[in-house]
């Protein structure tokens, strides 16, 4: 709770540990970097004229790390940064990349904009969500596939298309899709 | 005047991304004149060269850089926007993957005019393989001794937000912050990144700049129109026989864009719309297309050149469910901030949907049009007027189409039968 | 100084002053919700939309300095179509529950519809649903669909606290105000966000469907829980008692004073007020005798306390004064002590823990008037007083207010010095501890039941108005001690709260010159701060110990 202990201004921050609303007391952060990915937090907070400014990749990095990103996660996070939990918060319910509960081993996500609505990507999403047995937003039961529906991600040329994890596949078909979702294991 | 490939020039090399075959083709002489000259000169030859921002808004690039502060003794930033979101448009990953060095080049060129020590690079999070390219090529560059005299690169990743597009959007995303755009005045120039005077600039922006320096700006504007000089980079998609990213002058016609370098329209072959500057422009009829595509052009068109993302519908495609997805986008990507685009854009999302739906109401037509217009020009960034665009063009060029949605209301009709999906409907 | 004109009319405002208050100079109220002069400018809301000449379209006034020359209109037609838009996009997905929001009457999406939308509604979409009293803290409900996303109290909790427990989260209409799961609103000042909020998503959980605002009158008055004496208005529920359980004040707020307070006061302060009409009230005076309590009357308890200041020595006697008495009290009780030349005079009595304090209003010293206290001189050994009873040198004690077992005196010394008096006076608005002992108890009025002033930490003097009648038989102690006065055969003149004041600030030269005029609304300064001593008073007369 670092980040809510500050000298700086006018009142200092409830010392009691944070409670919610039936006054129940949060644990304390049991999610950590490690040394190593300290240093490297350290790096990129040094990479900018203020260290906040690192907020974001700190933030890509905890999700690589810690699978997604948890309210634990974030406080974690904002003690980094001597940020409040909240603003942190802020940050993360902001961006779509973030995921705030767990995903799947695989992310499908797929781009639903107008030029691949165009070439049909509503039946793409009707044939993954046959093909996993989930609904958009919703991850398999073996927690191999998290299925998205996402705006432009700026591959229009080949639409319909999706981004697999971090790969851009293009030109997709049912059958072009069934040979990717074989390959996600 | 699609002769010359200039942007485009290496991209058929299939090692062009890298630093060997950068300079094999030229790169970095243009940094090494510009060392020879004096910023004010470099911003003047920007001047002279009429280029304007292709990021969206157009705005004069060398006018631009003369609104930093002309005895501003701290840190001046330079922010590429590589925040590449505006739907139809993928020519910055195209840069970004074929061409890195351009960049980081024209961002030296650029630095040195504005004499600025550090500059960002603004990824979107989703180009993962575009951020590893010019990552990597950054690296190259300090190898290189390019970068880390003076001046210092930092690649930056968003998260997933469109609005980070937006340039004071962006500057609150680098600061960490939600991606909310910046109250103007200040505009960045003044205070910017981290309150300090910050020039952006979107990437094929910049990547024109070596050539301005090594050919001149009358070559280049010579290129152009009167008012803007040079080539940009059309991303055409949708209805075409070839899709994909052309260079041209910003003097075509749309109609040669779509006939002869995208090969002309597919579907049922009979073009009905286009959208011509990424989602955000107004629509254009099929009768409408005979316009170049600089600036001045299509706003003289009531449209915008925008990020030159050409989306082409042939007639088969229903303009309502067209809007429908597009109200949808900015439903989903208004950052919530200021309350006209927040309320609306998801307002105006509930009632096209309905109507696409069979649930039109008879006054919904003219409610939307009056809210869209009514919003207009009330925020504190472009995105909602960017919304209205689509918002009033589609409904008033085709509202013939949405009437007999709301009319035959419950007969649905709209089907988007894509070409390759078509089966999955099975 | 620009000079600038608004609405036709001429004005000169400092550098640096925006459009909203420049207009409000000239008596132009443009209307805003997420403007707050006390917060960073967010431009959010979009209300405040002015005509300048030569600009384009209508800009946010809120982020819009005055220039010189600049000629702003507000309300063009082009304007008052802008605001009525901008209201309907306020109300798309409000829920429009006035019938059922404690806010309504004093909610500025109801006043600014009425005055700048009108508009037809036509948004029949199903609404955005958002949580519903959603309790933040201690003192604050939120109804998120209602809130209007002006961050004015996001940035209330950034700014001035800089707690920054509330965010915006989420994004487009599915914004929302809240805290990090799991914490809570728990600030010293997290009563303001229910302030400064302009609509009904913030309310305040201990005001909350007590009493419908129209019901309510106010009083300027101060705070009387520490010694900054911020600015505050009682709002108090005359006209319709059983509302309210029969609790008389309803609510503590703000009232803006740019020395003291500025627009804010504490929680302590603002939730301060439950003794006024708590069940241990003092209604009417009391005598015990052989441990039985029997009511009296004014007369007999008046004549009582007369009695024993004839009765006793001057150095049997006694005086705790009490540092929440008012400047005017005090000096009445001054009166009362030169009459027989009491010397044994205090009035502090040390709290067992000290008060918490910070930097932006909250003192230590949780009494409105120990400055005030102090220049009067009453400033003595309250221990030596107690240890004087101990010894039964002291044989009378009066004391107004304090529960003297209470303090960080040692309880059992305390107890046996007030076993040891034959005679125990109190005077207050609660019995406590003390009060229990006393054979004589004389009731005192509430501050808000009375007139008077304060003297700040700073040496500010405030004015405290009357909000509703003393309860039961209760008295201001300026009355009581005036009453005392004429039983010992002493002149009189004052009989209200501003005439002991007119007397005390012609005796005490710190106070020379001011008058309840001159105080005014918001204070005067003390000529001397710290020039207490009453003129050509006699050596042997102060100090009082």
């Amino acid at each position: 709770m670092s980040g809510r202990d500050r000298t700086d201004g006018a009142t200092r921050a409830s010392s009691r540990p944070p409670t919610d609303h039936a006054g129940l007391e949060v644990p304390a952060p049991t999610v950590a970097f490690s040394a190593e990915q300290l240093g490297e937090v350290r790096r990129l907070q040094g990479l900018y004229p203020d260290r906040r400014a690192a907020l974001l990749p700190v933030l890509h990095l905890a999700q690589e790390t810690f699978g997604y990103i948890s309210l634990e996660v974030e406080r974690y996070v904002a003690g980094l940064f001597d940020l409040t939990p909240a603003h942190v918060h802020e940050v993360v319910t902001f961006y779509t990349m973030f995921f705030r509960a767990p995903k799947g081993r695989h992310v499908v996500a797929v781009c639903h904009n107008l030029s691949c609505h165009l070439a049909g990507a509503p039946a793409i999403v009707a044939h993954l969500q046959g093909r996993l047995g989930i609904h958009v937003g919703e991850t398999t039961a073996d927690g191999r596939v998290t299925l998205q529906s996402v705006e432009c991600l700026c591959a229009c040329e080949h639409a319909p298309m999706m981004q697999v994890d971090d790969r851009y596949e293009f030109g997709l078909t049912p059958e072009k899709v069934d040979r990717i979702l074989e390959g996600l294991r | 005047m699609t002769a010359e490939k200039i942007l485009t020039r290496n991209f058929e090399r299939a090692d062009s991304h890298t630093l060997t075959a950068y300079l094999e083709t030229g790169g970095y002489t243009a940094w090494q004149k510009a060392q020879t000259l004096p910023p004010a000169a470099i911003t003047e030859e920007v001047k002279q060269s009429n280029l304007r921002g292709l990021g969206g808004a157009g705005f004069p690039t060398g006018t631009k850089w003369s609104f930093i502060p002309k005895n501003h003794t701290g840190p001046v930033y330079l922010v590429i926007n590589a925040d590449e979101g505006e739907p139809g448009t993928f020519k910055d990953r195209y840069l970004l993957e074929r061409d890195p060095h351009a960049l980081i080049e024209g961002m030296l060129i650029a630095a040195r005019a504005i004499r600025s020590a550090t500059g960002f690079v603004y990824v979107r999070g989703e180009y993962v393989e575009p951020y590893r390219r010019f990552s990597t090529a950054v690296s190259e560059a300090y190898d290189a001794g390019y970068l880390g005299k003076g001046f210092d690169v930092v690649v930056h990743r968003g998260a997933g937000a469109y609005i980070c597009g937006e340039e004071t959007g962006l500057i609150s995303s680098l600061e960490g912050k939600k991606g909310w755009p910046k109250l103007k005045p200040p505009f960045p120039a003044i205070k910017g990144a981290f309150g300090a005077p910050t020039i952006v600039n979107n990437v094929e922006t910049i990547c024109h700049v070596p050539h301005i320096i090594t050919r001149g700006a009358g070559w280049f504007a010579s290129l152009g129109t009167k008012t803007q000089g040079g080539t940009r980079m059309y991303s055409v998609s949708g209805r075409v026989r070839r899709p994909g990213v052309y260079e041209a002058s910003v003097a075509i016609t749309l109609r040669r864009l779509i006939d002869e370098l995208a090969d002309g329209v597919t579907g049922n072959g009979r073009l009905k719309a286009v959208v011509p500057g990424g989602a955000s422009a107004a629509i254009l009829r099929a009768d409408e297309i005979d316009v170049t595509m600089d600036v001045d052009g299509l706003r003289n068109a009531g449209t915008m050149a925008g990020s030159a993302g050409v989306i082409v519908m042939d007639e088969t495609v229903s303009i309502p469910e067209a809007l429908m997805v597009v109200a949808r986008f900015y439903a989903h990507e208004s950052c919530g901030q200021c309350t006209p685009c927040r309320e609306s854009t998801g307002w105006i999302y509930k009632m096209v949907r309905r109507i696409v739906e069979g649930r039109g109401r008879k006054d919904d037509l003219d409610t939307i049009l009056d809210v869209a217009r009514r919003g207009a020009g009330t925020t504190i960034c472009a995105f909602y007027d960017g919304a209205v665009g689509p918002y009033i063009s589609y409904i008033e060029k085709f509202r013939g189409e949405f009437e007999a949605l709301i009319d035959g209301a419950g007969a649905r009709v709209v089907a988007t039968p894509a070409s390759r999906a078509a089966t999955a409907h099975a | 100084m620009p000079k600038l004109t608004i609405n036709g009319h001429a004005v000169e405002v400092p550098p640096g002053t925006n459009l909203i208050e420049a207009a409000r100079r000239v008596g132009v109220e443009i209307p805003h919700y997420c403007y707050h002069p006390g917060l960073s400018i967010a431009g959010q809301c979009r209300l405040c939309m002015v005509d300048i000449e030569k600009t384009p379209r209508p800009t946010i006034a809120c982020n819009t300095l005055a220039a010189e020359g600049m000629v702003v209109a507000t309300e063009t037609d082009r304007v008052k179509e802008t605001r009525k838009s901008i209201m309907e996009f306020h109300l798309i997905n409000h829920p429009l529950d006035c019938p059922v929001c404690d806010q309504a009457g004093e909610c500025w999406l109801q006043i600014y519809y009425m005055e700048h939308g009108l508009y037809d509604p036509r948004m029949r979409d199903e609404k955005v649903h958002k949580p519903k009293a959603v309790p933040l803290g201690p003192h604050v409900m939120l109804d998120a669909e209602r809130c209007i996303l002006c961050s004015r109290c996001v940035r209330f909790c950034d700014e001035v606290t800089r707690t920054g427990e509330l965010g915006i989260f989420d994004r487009g209409d599915h914004s929302e105000i809240g805290l990090f799961p799991g914490t809570e609103l728990a600030n010293k000042y997290s009563g303001n966000v229910v302030d400064i909020c302009p609509v009904g998503a913030l309310t305040d959980r201990d005001f909350r469907f007590a009493v419908r605002v129209w019901y309510l009158d106010s009083a300027k008055s101060v705070c009387p829980g520490c010694a900054r004496g911020c600015n505050i208005e009682v709002h108090v529920n005359r006209r319709r008692p059983h509302h309210n359980e029969g609790r008389r004040v309803a609510r503590l707020k703000p009232r803006f004073n740019a020395d003291v307070n500025r627009w804010w006061i504490c929680d302590a302060g603002r939730y301060g007020f439950a003794f006024v009409d708590d069940k241990t009230r003092l209604v009417a005076p009391a005598r015990r005798e052989d441990g039985a309590v029997g009511d009296a009357t004014w007369e007999e308890a008046i004549g009582a306390v007369a009695g024993a200041l004839r009765r006793f020595a001057p150095d049997e006697i006694g005086v705790f004064a009490s540092p929440k008495m008012a400047n005017e009290d005090l000096w009445a009780l001054r009166r009362v002590l030169e009459a027989p030349g009491i010397r044994r005079v205090a009035f502090r009595v040390p709290p067992r823990e000290p008060g918490d304090a910070d930097t932006l209003l909250i003192r230590s010293d949780k009494n409105p008037n120990s400055h005030g206290a102090a220049l009067l001189g009453l400033d003595g050994d309250g221990a030596a007083i107690l240890a004087a009873a101990r010894a039964r040198q002291v044989k009378c004690l009066w004391v107004f207010g304090h529960d003297l077992l209470a303090g960080a005196w040692p309880e059992a010394e305390t107890d046996a010095a007030l076993r040891a008096l034959p005679l125990l006076i109190f005077t207050g608005t609660n019995a406590n501890a003390t009060s229990e002992r006393a054979h004589w108890v004389l009731p005192a009025a509430a501050w808000v039941e009375r007139e008077g002033t304060y003297t700040n930490f700073e040496g500010r003097v405030q004015r405290f108005r009357q909000a509703v009648e003393p309860l039961g038989q209760a008295l201001p102690e300026w009355d009581i001690l005036g009453r005392v006065l004429r039983a010992l055969g002493v002149e009189v003149g004052a009989t209200r709260a501003e005439r002991w004041f007119r007397e005390l600030a012609a005796a005490v030269p710190a106070f020379a010159g001011l008058t309840y005029q001159a105080i005014g609304d918001t204070g005067a300064v003390l000529s001397a701060p710290t020039a207490g001593h009453p003129r050509s008073e006699p050596a042997s007369r102060t100090p009082l110990q």
